[in-house]
Protein backbone atom coordinates (compact mmCIF):
# COMPACT_ATOMS: atom_id res chain seq x y z
CA UNK A 1 0.00 0.00 0.00
CA UNK A 2 1.21 3.51 -0.70
CA UNK A 3 2.19 5.06 2.27
CA UNK A 4 0.87 8.80 2.74
CA UNK A 5 3.12 10.73 4.83
CA UNK A 6 0.85 13.36 6.01
CA UNK A 7 -3.16 14.48 5.77
CA UNK A 8 -3.20 16.04 2.59
CA UNK A 9 -6.31 18.58 1.11
CA UNK A 10 -6.96 19.68 -2.33
CA UNK A 11 -7.65 23.00 -3.37
CA UNK A 12 -8.95 23.78 -6.71
CA UNK A 13 -6.85 26.08 -8.36
CA UNK A 14 -9.30 27.81 -10.72
CA UNK A 15 -12.31 28.30 -7.79
CA UNK A 16 -10.50 27.43 -4.56
CA UNK A 17 -12.88 25.77 -2.67
CA UNK A 18 -11.05 22.81 -0.91
CA UNK A 19 -11.86 19.09 -0.72
CA UNK A 20 -10.84 16.04 1.03
CA UNK A 21 -10.65 13.52 -0.31
CA UNK A 22 -9.31 13.54 -3.42
CA UNK A 23 -11.73 14.20 -6.52
CA UNK A 24 -10.63 14.10 -10.28
CA UNK A 25 -12.64 17.27 -10.93
CA UNK A 26 -13.75 20.58 -8.65
CA UNK A 27 -16.98 19.58 -7.13
CA UNK A 28 -18.05 23.38 -7.62
CA UNK A 29 -16.65 24.73 -10.91
CA UNK A 30 -15.01 21.48 -12.32
CA UNK A 31 -11.41 22.38 -12.64
CA UNK A 32 -8.82 20.04 -12.63
CA UNK A 33 -5.97 21.21 -11.21
CA UNK A 34 -5.57 21.11 -7.45
CA UNK A 35 -2.83 22.04 -4.89
CA UNK A 36 -1.87 20.25 -2.26
CA UNK A 37 -2.77 21.56 1.44
CA UNK A 38 -1.48 20.30 4.72
CA UNK A 39 -4.43 21.20 7.21
CA UNK A 40 -2.63 20.88 10.80
CA UNK A 41 -3.50 21.74 14.60
CA UNK A 42 -6.52 22.44 15.90
CA UNK A 43 -9.95 21.57 14.51
CA UNK A 44 -13.78 21.23 15.51
CA UNK A 45 -14.82 17.86 16.62
CA UNK A 46 -18.42 17.71 14.75
CA UNK A 47 -19.86 14.66 15.33
CA UNK A 48 -18.58 11.79 17.18
CA UNK A 49 -19.41 7.67 17.53
CA UNK A 50 -18.17 4.81 19.50
CA UNK A 51 -18.40 1.58 17.71
CA UNK A 52 -18.65 -1.73 19.41
CA UNK A 53 -18.85 -4.24 16.81
CA UNK A 54 -15.27 -3.69 14.61
CA UNK A 55 -14.42 -4.64 11.23
CA UNK A 56 -11.66 -7.25 10.56
CA UNK A 57 -8.01 -6.15 11.73
CA UNK A 58 -8.93 -4.20 14.98
CA UNK A 59 -7.97 -6.08 18.08
CA UNK A 60 -9.85 -4.54 20.55
CA UNK A 61 -13.22 -3.74 22.25
CA UNK A 62 -14.10 -0.25 20.82
CA UNK A 63 -13.39 2.61 18.80
CA UNK A 64 -14.00 6.32 18.60
CA UNK A 65 -14.10 8.14 15.77
CA UNK A 66 -14.95 11.43 14.75
CA UNK A 67 -15.95 14.12 11.96
CA UNK A 68 -14.12 17.45 12.75
CA UNK A 69 -13.65 20.52 10.72
CA UNK A 70 -10.13 22.40 10.52
CA UNK A 71 -9.71 26.24 9.32
CA UNK A 72 -10.32 26.37 5.44
CA UNK A 73 -13.62 23.93 5.80
CA UNK A 74 -11.86 20.79 5.04
CA UNK A 75 -13.67 18.20 7.12
CA UNK A 76 -12.48 14.13 7.86
CA UNK A 77 -13.28 11.43 9.62
CA UNK A 78 -10.31 10.65 11.98
CA UNK A 79 -10.08 8.21 15.67
CA UNK A 80 -10.44 10.09 18.89
CA UNK A 81 -8.31 9.39 21.32
CA UNK A 82 -10.62 9.05 24.40
CA UNK A 83 -11.41 6.56 26.56
CA UNK A 84 -15.11 7.14 26.40
CA UNK A 85 -17.62 9.13 24.80
CA UNK A 86 -18.66 10.76 27.96
CA UNK A 87 -15.01 13.13 27.01
CA UNK A 88 -16.17 14.73 24.08
CA UNK A 89 -18.54 16.82 22.96
CA UNK A 90 -19.86 18.53 19.69
CA UNK A 91 -17.70 21.79 19.41
CA UNK A 92 -15.22 20.58 21.37
CA UNK A 93 -11.93 21.64 19.73
CA UNK A 94 -9.70 18.69 19.41
CA UNK A 95 -5.95 18.14 18.26
CA UNK A 96 -5.04 16.71 15.35
CA UNK A 97 -1.63 14.27 14.62
CA UNK A 98 -1.08 11.84 11.61
CA UNK A 99 -0.32 8.23 13.28
CA UNK A 100 -0.86 4.63 13.14
CA UNK A 101 -4.27 3.76 12.74
CA UNK A 102 -4.19 0.16 11.75
CA UNK A 103 -1.78 -2.36 11.69
CA UNK A 104 -2.10 -4.27 7.75
CA UNK A 105 -0.13 -6.72 5.87
CA UNK A 106 2.85 -6.19 8.37
CA UNK A 107 3.12 -2.60 8.21
CA UNK A 108 1.76 0.39 10.05
CA UNK A 109 -1.09 2.26 8.44
CA UNK A 110 -0.85 5.82 8.80
CA UNK A 111 -4.29 8.47 9.25
CA UNK A 112 -5.81 11.32 11.28
CA UNK A 113 -6.17 10.89 15.01
CA UNK A 114 -7.97 14.10 17.48
CA UNK A 115 -7.18 14.35 20.69
CA UNK A 116 -9.89 16.20 22.93
CA UNK A 117 -8.09 20.25 23.85
CA UNK A 118 -10.81 20.61 26.97
CA UNK B 1 -41.62 6.24 -23.23
CA UNK B 2 -43.96 3.24 -22.19
CA UNK B 3 -46.24 2.94 -18.89
CA UNK B 4 -44.30 -0.43 -17.07
CA UNK B 5 -46.79 -2.64 -15.33
CA UNK B 6 -45.37 -5.07 -12.30
CA UNK B 7 -47.37 -8.12 -12.73
CA UNK B 8 -45.92 -10.74 -10.46
CA UNK B 9 -44.04 -10.65 -7.15
CA UNK B 10 -42.36 -13.53 -5.22
CA UNK B 11 -40.14 -13.48 -1.71
CA UNK B 12 -38.81 -16.01 0.36
CA UNK B 13 -38.46 -15.62 4.06
CA UNK B 14 -35.65 -13.36 5.36
CA UNK B 15 -33.38 -14.74 7.98
CA UNK B 16 -30.50 -17.23 8.83
CA UNK B 17 -30.71 -19.70 5.65
CA UNK B 18 -28.03 -22.06 6.18
CA UNK B 19 -29.70 -24.53 4.03
CA UNK B 20 -29.36 -22.81 1.15
CA UNK B 21 -27.32 -20.98 -1.46
CA UNK B 22 -27.16 -17.83 -2.77
CA UNK B 23 -28.77 -19.45 -6.06
CA UNK B 24 -31.29 -21.82 -4.16
CA UNK B 25 -32.96 -18.63 -2.62
CA UNK B 26 -32.70 -16.04 -6.20
CA UNK B 27 -34.19 -19.30 -8.13
CA UNK B 28 -36.57 -19.90 -5.01
CA UNK B 29 -37.92 -16.15 -5.21
CA UNK B 30 -37.83 -15.97 -9.08
CA UNK B 31 -40.09 -18.80 -9.30
CA UNK B 32 -42.67 -17.46 -6.78
CA UNK B 33 -42.59 -14.34 -8.78
CA UNK B 34 -43.00 -16.08 -12.18
CA UNK B 35 -45.61 -18.25 -10.69
CA UNK B 36 -47.50 -15.21 -9.76
CA UNK B 37 -47.31 -13.47 -12.82
CA UNK B 38 -49.24 -16.39 -14.60
CA UNK B 39 -46.44 -16.58 -17.07
CA UNK B 40 -46.30 -20.39 -16.83
CA UNK B 41 -43.82 -22.19 -19.29
CA UNK B 42 -43.52 -18.47 -21.05
CA UNK B 43 -39.84 -17.10 -20.96
CA UNK B 44 -39.13 -13.93 -19.93
CA UNK B 45 -37.12 -11.09 -22.41
CA UNK B 46 -34.24 -10.33 -19.65
CA UNK B 47 -33.31 -10.98 -16.32
CA UNK B 48 -31.93 -8.54 -14.01
CA UNK B 49 -30.36 -9.99 -10.71
CA UNK B 50 -29.28 -7.44 -7.66
CA UNK B 51 -26.81 -8.68 -5.49
CA UNK B 52 -23.50 -7.32 -3.61
CA UNK B 53 -21.67 -9.98 -2.12
CA UNK B 54 -21.56 -12.94 -4.62
CA UNK B 55 -17.48 -12.34 -5.73
CA UNK B 56 -16.54 -11.45 -2.08
CA UNK B 57 -18.42 -13.75 0.22
CA UNK B 58 -19.81 -16.74 -1.85
CA UNK B 59 -16.55 -16.32 -4.64
CA UNK B 60 -19.21 -16.39 -7.42
CA UNK B 61 -19.77 -13.61 -10.31
CA UNK B 62 -21.77 -13.73 -13.28
CA UNK B 63 -24.45 -14.27 -11.40
CA UNK B 64 -27.42 -13.65 -13.68
CA UNK B 65 -25.92 -15.67 -16.58
CA UNK B 66 -26.18 -18.62 -13.74
CA UNK B 67 -29.65 -17.98 -12.71
CA UNK B 68 -31.06 -17.83 -16.33
CA UNK B 69 -29.47 -21.11 -16.99
CA UNK B 70 -30.47 -22.48 -13.96
CA UNK B 71 -34.13 -21.10 -14.75
CA UNK B 72 -34.02 -22.53 -18.48
CA UNK B 73 -34.45 -18.48 -19.45
CA UNK B 74 -32.05 -19.06 -22.31
CA UNK B 75 -31.23 -16.96 -24.28
CA UNK B 76 -32.93 -14.49 -22.51
CA UNK B 77 -30.42 -11.35 -21.62
CA UNK B 78 -28.93 -11.33 -18.20
CA UNK B 79 -27.12 -8.75 -16.00
CA UNK B 80 -25.98 -8.51 -12.66
CA UNK B 81 -26.66 -4.90 -11.01
CA UNK B 82 -24.02 -4.14 -8.02
CA UNK B 83 -24.88 -1.06 -6.32
CA UNK B 84 -24.57 -1.33 -2.83
CA UNK B 85 -27.56 -1.46 -0.38
CA UNK B 86 -29.27 -0.22 -3.22
CA UNK B 87 -28.69 -2.49 -5.81
CA UNK B 88 -32.55 -3.88 -5.60
CA UNK B 89 -33.82 -0.53 -6.61
CA UNK B 90 -30.94 -0.66 -9.32
CA UNK B 91 -32.17 -3.57 -10.43
CA UNK B 92 -35.86 -2.44 -11.02
CA UNK B 93 -34.84 0.74 -12.52
CA UNK B 94 -32.83 -1.23 -15.14
CA UNK B 95 -35.94 -3.75 -16.16
CA UNK B 96 -38.41 -0.13 -16.15
CA UNK B 97 -36.02 1.25 -18.01
CA UNK B 98 -35.74 -1.39 -20.77
CA UNK B 99 -39.69 -2.13 -21.29
CA UNK B 100 -40.41 1.90 -21.02
CA UNK B 101 -38.01 2.30 -24.17
CA UNK B 102 -39.47 -0.41 -25.95
CA UNK B 103 -36.49 -2.71 -26.23
CA UNK B 104 -38.02 -5.60 -24.29
CA UNK B 105 -41.73 -6.70 -23.08
CA UNK B 106 -40.84 -8.46 -20.11
CA UNK B 107 -38.00 -8.44 -17.59
CA UNK B 108 -37.45 -10.81 -14.39
CA UNK B 109 -35.97 -9.00 -11.54
CA UNK B 110 -34.40 -10.74 -8.32
CA UNK B 111 -32.33 -9.37 -5.79
CA UNK B 112 -30.82 -11.50 -2.98
CA UNK B 113 -27.88 -12.15 -0.65
CA UNK B 114 -26.35 -14.79 1.62
CA UNK B 115 -24.56 -12.62 4.18
CA UNK B 116 -24.37 -15.44 6.72
CA UNK B 117 -22.03 -17.06 4.55
CA UNK B 118 -19.22 -15.70 7.03
CA UNK B 119 -18.68 -14.63 10.56
CA UNK B 120 -20.40 -11.13 11.85
CA UNK B 121 -16.49 -9.82 12.10
CA UNK B 122 -16.07 -10.30 7.92
CA UNK B 123 -19.73 -9.52 7.22
CA UNK B 124 -19.53 -6.21 9.03
CA UNK B 125 -16.18 -5.81 7.01
CA UNK B 126 -17.89 -6.71 4.06
CA UNK B 127 -20.44 -3.72 4.50
CA UNK B 128 -17.90 -1.68 5.20
CA UNK B 129 -16.35 -1.96 2.08
CA UNK B 130 -18.73 0.42 0.62
CA UNK B 131 -17.39 3.06 2.55
CA UNK B 132 -14.01 5.25 1.23
CA UNK B 133 -11.03 3.73 0.98
CA UNK B 134 -8.65 5.95 2.25
CA UNK B 135 -10.58 8.41 4.00
CA UNK B 136 -12.87 5.85 5.88
CA UNK B 137 -12.72 2.23 5.90
CA UNK B 138 -9.40 2.65 7.03
CA UNK B 139 -10.35 4.34 10.00
CA UNK B 140 -12.26 1.20 11.12
CA UNK B 141 -15.67 2.73 10.04
CA UNK B 142 -18.52 0.42 9.73
CA UNK B 143 -22.09 1.51 8.37
CA UNK B 144 -23.50 1.38 11.80
CA UNK B 145 -20.25 3.83 12.96
CA UNK B 146 -21.80 6.60 10.28
CA UNK B 147 -25.37 5.48 11.48
CA UNK B 148 -23.95 6.84 14.33
CA UNK B 149 -22.19 9.76 13.60
CA UNK B 150 -25.35 10.56 11.68
CA UNK B 151 -28.00 9.89 14.22
CA UNK B 152 -25.47 12.89 16.76
CA UNK B 153 -25.43 14.89 14.31
CA UNK B 154 -29.59 14.73 13.72
CA UNK B 155 -30.57 14.34 17.34
CA UNK B 156 -28.71 17.79 18.22
CA UNK B 157 -30.03 19.37 15.22
CA UNK B 158 -33.42 18.51 15.55
CA UNK B 159 -34.05 17.43 19.08
CA UNK B 160 -35.03 13.61 18.20
CA UNK B 161 -34.94 11.27 21.03
CA UNK B 162 -34.07 8.21 22.29
CA UNK B 163 -37.62 7.62 22.75
CA UNK B 164 -38.49 8.52 19.41
CA UNK B 165 -35.95 5.44 17.80
CA UNK B 166 -37.26 3.62 20.30
CA UNK B 167 -40.51 4.12 19.01
CA UNK B 168 -39.33 3.07 15.12
CA UNK B 169 -38.20 -0.30 16.93
CA UNK B 170 -41.24 -1.16 18.86
CA UNK B 171 -43.55 -0.18 15.76
CA UNK B 172 -41.49 -1.86 13.26
CA UNK B 173 -40.91 -5.30 15.28
CA UNK B 174 -44.96 -5.55 16.24
CA UNK B 175 -45.43 -5.56 12.21
CA UNK B 176 -42.53 -8.04 11.55
CA UNK B 177 -43.88 -10.15 13.93
CA UNK B 178 -47.21 -10.22 11.77
CA UNK B 179 -45.25 -10.97 8.78
CA UNK B 180 -44.28 -14.58 7.62
CA UNK B 181 -41.03 -12.98 5.57
CA UNK B 182 -39.81 -11.53 8.35
CA UNK B 183 -36.04 -12.16 10.17
CA UNK B 184 -37.28 -10.76 13.48
CA UNK B 185 -40.92 -12.84 14.33
CA UNK B 186 -40.88 -11.23 17.81
CA UNK B 187 -42.46 -8.67 18.78
CA UNK B 188 -40.45 -6.48 21.87
CA UNK B 189 -41.59 -4.34 24.51
CA UNK B 190 -40.35 -1.58 26.97
CA UNK B 191 -38.79 -3.75 29.43
CA UNK B 192 -37.40 -5.69 27.04
CA UNK B 193 -34.88 -2.88 25.51
CA UNK B 194 -35.88 0.54 27.63
CA UNK B 195 -36.19 0.76 30.46
CA UNK B 196 -36.21 -2.97 32.16
CA UNK B 197 -33.90 -3.89 34.06
CA UNK B 198 -32.37 -6.33 31.88
CA UNK B 199 -32.22 -3.29 28.60
CA UNK B 200 -28.91 -2.58 28.97
CA UNK B 201 -27.83 -6.46 28.37
CA UNK B 202 -30.39 -7.12 26.16
CA UNK B 203 -29.84 -3.35 23.83
CA UNK B 204 -26.13 -2.50 24.51
CA UNK B 205 -24.89 0.25 22.41
CA UNK B 206 -23.25 -1.05 19.27
CA UNK B 207 -22.25 2.39 17.69
CA UNK B 208 -23.25 5.30 20.29
CA UNK B 209 -25.56 6.61 20.26
CA UNK B 210 -27.17 4.02 18.04
CA UNK B 211 -28.13 0.65 20.47
CA UNK B 212 -28.58 -2.87 19.05
CA UNK B 213 -31.94 -2.57 18.42
CA UNK B 214 -31.85 0.74 16.55
CA UNK B 215 -29.66 -1.42 14.13
CA UNK B 216 -31.24 -3.85 10.84
CA UNK B 217 -29.62 -7.60 11.50
CA UNK B 218 -27.46 -9.96 9.17
CA UNK B 219 -29.66 -11.35 6.64
CA UNK B 220 -30.41 -14.26 3.86
CA UNK B 221 -33.09 -13.51 1.56
CA UNK B 222 -34.49 -13.17 -1.82
CA UNK B 223 -37.02 -10.98 -3.90
CA UNK B 224 -38.51 -10.55 -6.79
CA UNK B 225 -40.66 -8.78 -9.42
CA UNK B 226 -41.71 -9.33 -13.09
CA UNK B 227 -42.03 -6.22 -15.41
CA UNK B 228 -44.18 -6.10 -18.19
CA UNK B 229 -45.49 -3.81 -21.01
CA UNK B 230 -49.24 -2.62 -19.28
CA UNK B 231 -51.08 -4.29 -22.65
CA UNK B 232 -49.66 -8.19 -21.25
CA UNK B 233 -50.55 -6.81 -17.51
CA UNK B 234 -53.91 -5.91 -18.67
CA UNK B 235 -54.70 -9.77 -19.82
CA UNK B 236 -54.09 -11.09 -16.29
CA UNK B 237 -57.84 -10.14 -15.65
CA UNK B 238 -56.50 -8.79 -12.06
CA UNK B 239 -55.88 -5.71 -11.04
CA UNK B 240 -52.35 -4.36 -11.22
CA UNK B 241 -49.44 -2.35 -10.50
CA UNK B 242 -47.58 0.29 -12.81
CA UNK B 243 -44.99 2.40 -11.98
CA UNK B 244 -46.20 5.82 -11.56
CA UNK B 245 -42.97 7.71 -10.70
CA UNK B 246 -39.08 7.23 -9.98
CA UNK B 247 -35.97 9.27 -9.01
CA UNK B 248 -32.46 8.18 -8.49
CA UNK B 249 -29.98 11.01 -6.83
CA UNK B 250 -26.16 10.72 -6.11
CA UNK B 251 -24.24 12.42 -3.03
CA UNK B 252 -20.86 12.74 -2.02
CA UNK B 253 -19.36 9.06 -0.86
CA UNK B 254 -17.74 10.55 1.95
CA UNK B 255 -20.22 11.60 4.74
CA UNK B 256 -17.61 14.13 6.07
CA UNK B 257 -17.71 16.30 3.44
CA UNK B 258 -21.25 16.80 2.93
CA UNK B 259 -22.09 20.76 4.03
CA UNK B 260 -25.04 19.31 6.16
CA UNK B 261 -25.24 15.55 6.26
CA UNK B 262 -28.24 15.78 8.01
CA UNK B 263 -29.92 17.24 4.55
CA UNK B 264 -29.75 13.50 2.69
CA UNK B 265 -30.07 15.19 -0.37
CA UNK B 266 -30.07 12.45 -2.69
CA UNK B 267 -33.42 10.77 -0.17
CA UNK B 268 -34.97 14.95 -0.92
CA UNK B 269 -34.20 14.83 -4.48
CA UNK B 270 -34.63 10.92 -5.88
CA UNK B 271 -38.18 11.68 -4.00
CA UNK B 272 -38.48 15.20 -6.12
CA UNK B 273 -37.97 13.29 -9.12
CA UNK B 274 -40.60 10.68 -8.72
CA UNK B 275 -43.00 12.81 -7.40
CA UNK B 276 -43.21 14.92 -10.69
CA UNK B 277 -42.72 12.27 -12.82
CA UNK B 278 -45.85 10.90 -11.20
CA UNK B 279 -47.82 14.14 -11.08
CA UNK B 280 -48.19 13.53 -7.14
CA UNK B 281 -47.40 15.10 -3.78
CA UNK B 282 -46.43 13.29 -0.26
CA UNK B 283 -50.02 13.67 0.53
CA UNK B 284 -51.35 11.68 -2.28
CA UNK B 285 -48.76 8.56 -0.77
CA UNK B 286 -50.94 6.05 1.47
CA UNK B 287 -48.09 3.40 2.19
CA UNK B 288 -44.48 4.06 2.40
CA UNK B 289 -41.55 1.46 2.63
CA UNK B 290 -38.43 3.83 3.82
CA UNK B 291 -34.21 2.24 4.00
CA UNK B 292 -34.50 2.24 8.18
CA UNK B 293 -31.07 0.13 8.05
CA UNK B 294 -30.80 2.55 11.48
CA UNK B 295 -33.95 3.66 13.06
CA UNK B 296 -32.52 7.45 12.79
CA UNK B 297 -33.37 6.84 8.87
CA UNK B 298 -36.57 5.64 9.19
CA UNK B 299 -37.33 9.29 11.01
CA UNK B 300 -35.22 11.43 8.68
CA UNK B 301 -36.12 10.29 5.40
CA UNK B 302 -39.92 10.51 6.73
CA UNK B 303 -38.81 14.48 6.87
CA UNK B 304 -36.75 14.48 3.51
CA UNK B 305 -39.50 13.18 1.55
CA UNK B 306 -42.35 15.53 2.78
CA UNK B 307 -44.22 13.34 4.87
CA UNK B 308 -43.73 15.47 7.65
CA UNK B 309 -41.89 18.66 8.44
CA UNK B 310 -38.00 18.99 9.18
CA UNK B 311 -38.05 18.04 13.22
CA UNK B 312 -41.79 16.54 13.54
CA UNK B 313 -40.40 13.24 12.24
CA UNK B 314 -39.46 11.50 15.75
CA UNK B 315 -42.98 12.93 17.23
CA UNK B 316 -44.62 11.55 13.87
CA UNK B 317 -43.79 8.62 15.44
CA UNK B 318 -44.17 8.20 18.67
CA UNK B 319 -47.88 9.35 18.02
CA UNK B 320 -48.91 6.80 15.97
CA UNK B 321 -49.19 8.74 12.45
CA UNK B 322 -46.68 6.24 10.89
CA UNK B 323 -48.54 3.18 12.14
CA UNK B 324 -50.99 0.81 10.07
CA UNK B 325 -54.14 3.26 10.68
CA UNK B 326 -52.15 6.00 10.95
CA UNK B 327 -51.60 9.24 8.84
CA UNK B 328 -49.11 7.77 6.46
CA UNK B 329 -48.67 3.85 7.64
CA UNK B 330 -44.19 3.25 7.31
CA UNK B 331 -42.41 -0.14 7.13
CA UNK B 332 -45.68 -2.13 7.69
CA UNK B 333 -43.60 -4.76 6.58
CA UNK B 334 -41.10 -4.34 9.18
CA UNK B 335 -39.11 -2.75 7.54
CA UNK B 336 -34.67 -3.71 7.31
CA UNK B 337 -35.67 -3.00 10.82
CA UNK B 338 -37.29 -6.21 10.94
CA UNK B 339 -38.29 -7.98 8.00
CA UNK B 340 -34.66 -7.78 7.59
CA UNK B 341 -31.52 -6.19 5.33
CA UNK B 342 -30.23 -8.84 3.02
CA UNK B 343 -28.79 -5.95 0.63
CA UNK B 344 -29.19 -7.09 -2.25
CA UNK B 345 -32.57 -8.50 -1.52
CA UNK B 346 -34.00 -5.14 -0.04
CA UNK B 347 -34.87 -2.74 -2.98
CA UNK B 348 -36.87 -5.27 -4.39
CA UNK B 349 -38.27 -6.42 -1.43
CA UNK B 350 -39.72 -3.09 -0.82
CA UNK B 351 -41.81 -3.06 -3.70
CA UNK B 352 -42.69 -6.81 -3.46
CA UNK B 353 -44.37 -5.69 -0.24
CA UNK B 354 -45.87 -2.51 -1.44
CA UNK B 355 -47.03 -4.05 -5.18
CA UNK B 356 -48.99 -6.47 -2.27
CA UNK B 357 -50.54 -3.85 -0.58
CA UNK B 358 -51.76 -2.48 -3.70
CA UNK B 359 -53.54 -5.64 -4.70
CA UNK B 360 -54.85 -5.62 -0.98
CA UNK B 361 -53.56 -9.36 -0.71
CA UNK B 362 -52.44 -8.48 2.85
CA UNK B 363 -54.32 -10.17 5.69
CA UNK B 364 -56.36 -7.22 7.33
CA UNK B 365 -53.86 -6.93 10.00
CA UNK B 366 -51.25 -5.56 7.87
CA UNK B 367 -53.39 -3.87 5.00
CA UNK B 368 -53.35 -0.96 4.27
CA UNK B 369 -56.94 0.15 3.85
CA UNK B 370 -57.90 0.95 0.08
CA UNK B 371 -54.03 1.82 -0.32
CA UNK B 372 -53.87 2.67 -3.94
CA UNK B 373 -50.13 4.57 -4.30
CA UNK B 374 -47.19 3.36 -2.25
CA UNK B 375 -43.72 4.77 -2.41
CA UNK B 376 -40.33 3.45 -1.25
CA UNK B 377 -36.90 4.67 -0.58
CA UNK B 378 -34.00 2.53 -1.41
CA UNK B 379 -30.56 3.58 0.20
CA UNK B 380 -27.12 2.81 -0.91
CA UNK B 381 -23.85 3.39 1.05
CA UNK B 382 -24.80 5.93 3.71
CA UNK B 383 -27.30 8.09 1.29
CA UNK B 384 -24.60 8.67 -1.29
CA UNK B 385 -27.09 6.67 -3.99
CA UNK B 386 -30.58 6.63 -3.31
CA UNK B 387 -33.93 5.69 -5.57
CA UNK B 388 -37.19 6.56 -5.12
CA UNK B 389 -40.25 4.37 -6.53
CA UNK B 390 -44.12 5.51 -6.73
CA UNK B 391 -46.54 2.76 -7.64
CA UNK B 392 -50.28 3.15 -8.11
CA UNK B 393 -52.94 0.17 -8.54
CA UNK B 394 -54.61 -0.32 -11.48
CA UNK B 395 -57.83 -2.08 -11.79
CA UNK B 396 -58.15 -4.77 -14.74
Amino acid sequence: MKTVSAFIAYQCKRCGRMHYPFHDRCMDCKGREFEEVKPQGNAKLLTYTAIFSLPCGFDQRFLILGVAEFEGNVKALGQVKADSVDQLKVGMIVKSSWEPIRFQSGEDVYGLKFEPLE
Amino acid sequence: MRDVAIIGAGMIPFGRRDEDTLMDMLACASLNALDDAGLGDQLVDAVYVANVGGGMLQRQTAIASSLADRLSLLPAAAETIENGPASGASAVKNGLLAIASGYYDTALVVGGEKMHEVDSHHATDFVSAMTHPQAEYLYGITMPGLGGLFARLYMEKYGVTREHLHAVTLKNHAMGALNPYANFKKPLNDKDIFDGPQALVNNPILADPLRLYDLCPISDGAAALVLSTVDIAKKSGRPYVVIAGFGQATDTHTLAERADPTELKAVSLSARKAFAMANLKPSDIHVAELHDAFTILEIAESERIGFFNEGEGGDAVSSGKTRLGGQIPINVSGGLKARGHPMGATGVAQIVDIVWQLRHELPENRQVKNAEIGLTINFGGFANNVLCFILRRVEA
